[in-house]
């Protein structure tokens, strides 16, 4: 008898294959379900900065002017999205203590880990998409001749921060 | 679904498969065009959820690739039954090697591209964000979606992979053997990466990209032995099994037969694998002077082995050629 390959009978070899790999994959699903429920809360910051924020009671945020959301007048921030995060603030059981710049300072700022959330008119466009965190938009306006949607930025990565905000943010919503 | 009707006889260029091969041939195309509709949901279903996940992005891209090895299989089978003819006259089996390579070139290509970006996110410690999804007024981690989306693609490949690595054996088809085992590699790509998006869960955001790394080099690993395989055979190598682990057991089954009638001396053999077919050489040296019609029956016995063997030469010689496999393997 000559055939080729090493594998033995095939069909032996892919009924018992499919049988192992249900096995197998029922096995995943058991070790991905304990690591769930061992864990707890998912998902976490790698860097504490929910923790920080609920611990500390303050919010570093950075609020730069922009959009007709935020006003930024001799250090004092206004606006709709300035009394949002003040909000989202108080939420956490947290004060914000504001700190005006501009969105590029902001930004440079929010990556060396100094703040935690920037307020400035940023919208679902912004450019600095791959440097910080941007929520999901959790409000549309018309501005400059066109619809655009409002977000927020946290720092890259924080999710656990991420998901509370935009949780935060739906409930409000609704 | 009655099929009998038109139960075409398939062959590959001149050879005309036995019933076994016919059959294999039939269902290994069906499977395929299943293979590519699964594939293709899977990919726009990743797509939806991959969000900035690394290991998604690596396990998207790598279901893209996926398409190539069905869309080369139904190409170069298709192209492999094509008769021989006076233009082509070793028939165009050569589709097969053919289709291995760019197949085994497009994977290794992703898998550098993918070590390299998987890499840099690494080295300029990228951390990964996932956000939420808004769902019928719950707000749920993206990350749980992507878990959801990993299990699906991972599912259907290997189950299709197991099916379809009998058949390549089957049809001695190299493009469908790798394949296969991509698809049944396809269940550690979606398990690294749903370890990568649970990782960032837990707050480790290097285990994404670790994850995609690993997913990364197992492709280039891939890429990397298929060029090796196809090369070899388009560079006329020894015939070797479907899987090129060994060298194909029918060389020393052609070589035995050689040997077999009284009036051999001594018989070497040349077999390279054309694609589905070996095309076989083999040089005799008589010991007494033999009739044109002993060398055909010679060559009608060795045909008659199997059905892969194919354009067999006998030629008579008086002394062997370098080179040629005139012991067994």
């Amino acid at each position: 008898m000559v055939r080729g390959g090493g594998d033995g009978p095939p069909h032996d070899e892919y009924g018992v294959g499919v049988v192992a790999l249900t096995r197998r994959l029922a096995a995943a699903a058991l070790v991905g379900a304990l690591v769930l429920t061992g864990c707890g809360s998912i998902p976490r910051d790698p860097d504490g900065t929910l923790e920080r924020v609920r611990a500390s009671g303050t919010l570093r945020a950075g609020a730069s002017p922009g959009g007709g959301r935020v006003s930024v007048d001799r250090d004092r921030a206004t606006g709709p999205e300035v009394d949002l995060v003040e909000d989202f603030a108080g939420a956490l059981g947290a004060e914000v203590e504001w700190r005006p710049g501009g969105e590029e300072d902001l930004v440079a700022a929010m990556e060396r880990g100094e703040l935690d959330l920037i307020a400035g008119g940023l919208t679902d466009q912004s450019p600095w998409a791959g440097k910080v965190a941007l929520t999901r938009p959790y409000a549309t306006s018309e501005f400059d001749g066109g619809t655009v949607r409002h977000v927020l930025a946290v720092p890259l990565g924080e999710n656990a921060m991420l998901f509370t905000l935009e949780e935060w943010l739906d409930r409000r919503a609704s | 679904m009655s099929r009998g009707g038109r139960e075409g006889r398939a062959s590959f260029g001149a050879t005309e498969l036995p019933a076994e091969q016919a059959d294999a041939l039939r269902r290994a195309r069906r499977l395929e065009w299943v293979s590519l509709a699964y594939l293709s949901t899977g990919i726009v279903v990743v797509f939806l959820v991959m969000g900035s996940s690394q290991a998604m992005k690596v396990a998207w891209v790598e279901d893209l690739l996926s398409l190539v090895p069905p869309v080369v299989f139904l190409v170069s089978s298709r192209l492999a039954g094509r008769p021989p003819s006076p233009e082509h006259p070793y028939g165009h089996h050569r589709a097969v090697a053919s289709a291995h390579l760019v197949a085994a070139a497009a994977l290794f290509a992703m898998g550098v591209f993918m070590v390299l970006d998987s890499g840099m996110g690494l080295v300029k410690a990228e951390h990964p964000p996932i956000g939420t999804f808004h769902l019928v007024g719950q707000t749920i981690w993206a990350g749980w979606l992507m878990i959801a989306a990993m299990v699906y693609t991972g599912i259907g490949p290997v189950i299709l992979g197991h099916l379809k690595k009998p058949l390549s054996q089957a049809l001695h088809d190299k493009v469908l053997y790798a394949d296969s085992e991509m698809n049944a590699a396809d269940w550690r790509t979606a398990a690294a990466a749903i370890v990568g998006i649970l990782g960032i869960g837990i707050g480790w955001w290097w285990a994404d990209a670790v994850a995609a790394l690993l997913i990364a080099a197992s492709v280039v690993g891939d890429g990397v032995k298929g060029i090796g395989n196809a090369l070899r055979d388009l560079m006329d190598g020894e015939a070797r099994t479907h899987d090129d682990r060994e060298v194909h057991p029918l060389v020393n089954a052609v070589l035995t037969a050689a040997r077999g009638p009284a009036w051999v001396g001594e018989a070497g053999v040349r077999v390279r694998d054309q694609g589905h077919l070996l095309h076989t050489e083999v040089f005799v040296v008589p010991t007494a002077p033999v009739d044109v019609a002993d060398l055909e029956a010679l060559a009608a016995s060795i045909r008659d082995l199997d059905w892969k063997l194919h354009d067999v030469a006998v030629v008579p010689v008086t002394r062997l050629p370098d080179a040629v496999r005139s012991t067994p393997v």
